[in-house]
């Protein structure tokens, strides 16, 4: 909560909150959740439908957040070759095709469809996120991206996907340790905090060659 | 035009590579959630009826 906090302190005092718009808000929509979650927690319990309603409705909004966050740095990203149109084209197909595709699941479904759904399509955007995140990184390497941010920010999103899947393995694999149960609401801190710290330790006109970050040293 | 076929096309390979990653990860999993979102622990999903 507190690097949600830095993050979107940092962005308005200096004057970034509306280039990092869709981050910020990803942040600004988490945290909110984070505190609409604790409440219902506390007052209805942990196996209470409340809570459950509450966590996959809100699930559901950050990911579709989070989707967008990570369009929005595909746009910066194309932005240099005039492709930001066919960017918002391709998540709005995206984003449809998986609205269609969740709800071809759960059509069957006769009881709480729209919890359902929202469960569904939660799922769905975060393998559609995952799959994007991958190939804005091949796209950054590429295009030979230089600018520090944005290199950064989409490092970031990529180890943060990759670790909720890491995650998700070790749920399957080892269901009997309890630890592994609290892995993934750790996690949940990291984005706030590796884009605070971009933020903080970089300025908008730092510069790295992302070849660098990939080659292998001899 | 055939920027917008490609896009199209773009769309539906992550659309499909999505879901086939998605389908390849589920195959063998004990009905567990991936959870992406906040720093809340994860509510049981016992009470959730199965999709079919």
């Amino acid at each position: 909560m507190s690097a949600g906090v830095c993050f979107v302190a940092l962005s308005v005092l200096r004057a970034w909150f509306l280039k990092y718009f869709f981050l910020n808000l990803y942040v600004i929509l988490s945290m909110s959740a984070d505190l609409l979650r604790l409440y219902v927690l506390k007052y209805y319990g942990l196996e209470s439908p409340q809570y459950e309603y509450a966590y996959y409705y809100t699930d559901c909004l950050l990911t579709v957040a989070l989707f967008v966050a990570v369009i929005s740095l595909a746009s910066r990203v194309f932005g240099e070759l005039n492709l930001t149109r066919y960017v918002r084209f391709v998540a709005v197909l995206l984003l449809l095709g998986t609205v269609g595709f969740s709800y071809a699941v759960v059509a069957q479904s006769t009881e709480r469809l729209a919890t359902r759904f929202a469960l569904e399509l939660s799922q769905n955007l975060y393998f559609v996120g995952l799959v994007l995140t991958y190939l804005l990184w091949g796209a950054v390497l590429k295009l030979k991206e230089t600018r520090t941010r944005l290199v950064q920010m989409v490092l970031s999103l990529g180890l943060y996907f990759s670790a909720y899947a890491g995650c998700y393995a070790l749920v399957n694999l080892a269901p009997k340790y309890e630890v592994v149960q609290y892995l993934a609401p750790i996690l949940g801190c990291f984005l706030p905090i590796s884009w605070s710290l971009t933020i903080m330790r970089h300025s908008e006109d730092s510069r790295l060659i992302p070849a660098r970050l990939v080659a292998v040293p001899r | 035009m055939s920027r917008k076929l490609g896009a199209m096309a773009l769309a539906l390979g992550i659309l499909v590579g999505a879901m086939g990653l998605k389908t390849l990860v589920t195959t063998r999993s004990n009905s567990a959630v991936v959870m992406a979102n906040g720093v809340s622990p994860v509510p049981p999903i016992k009470n959730l009826p199965p999709a079919n």
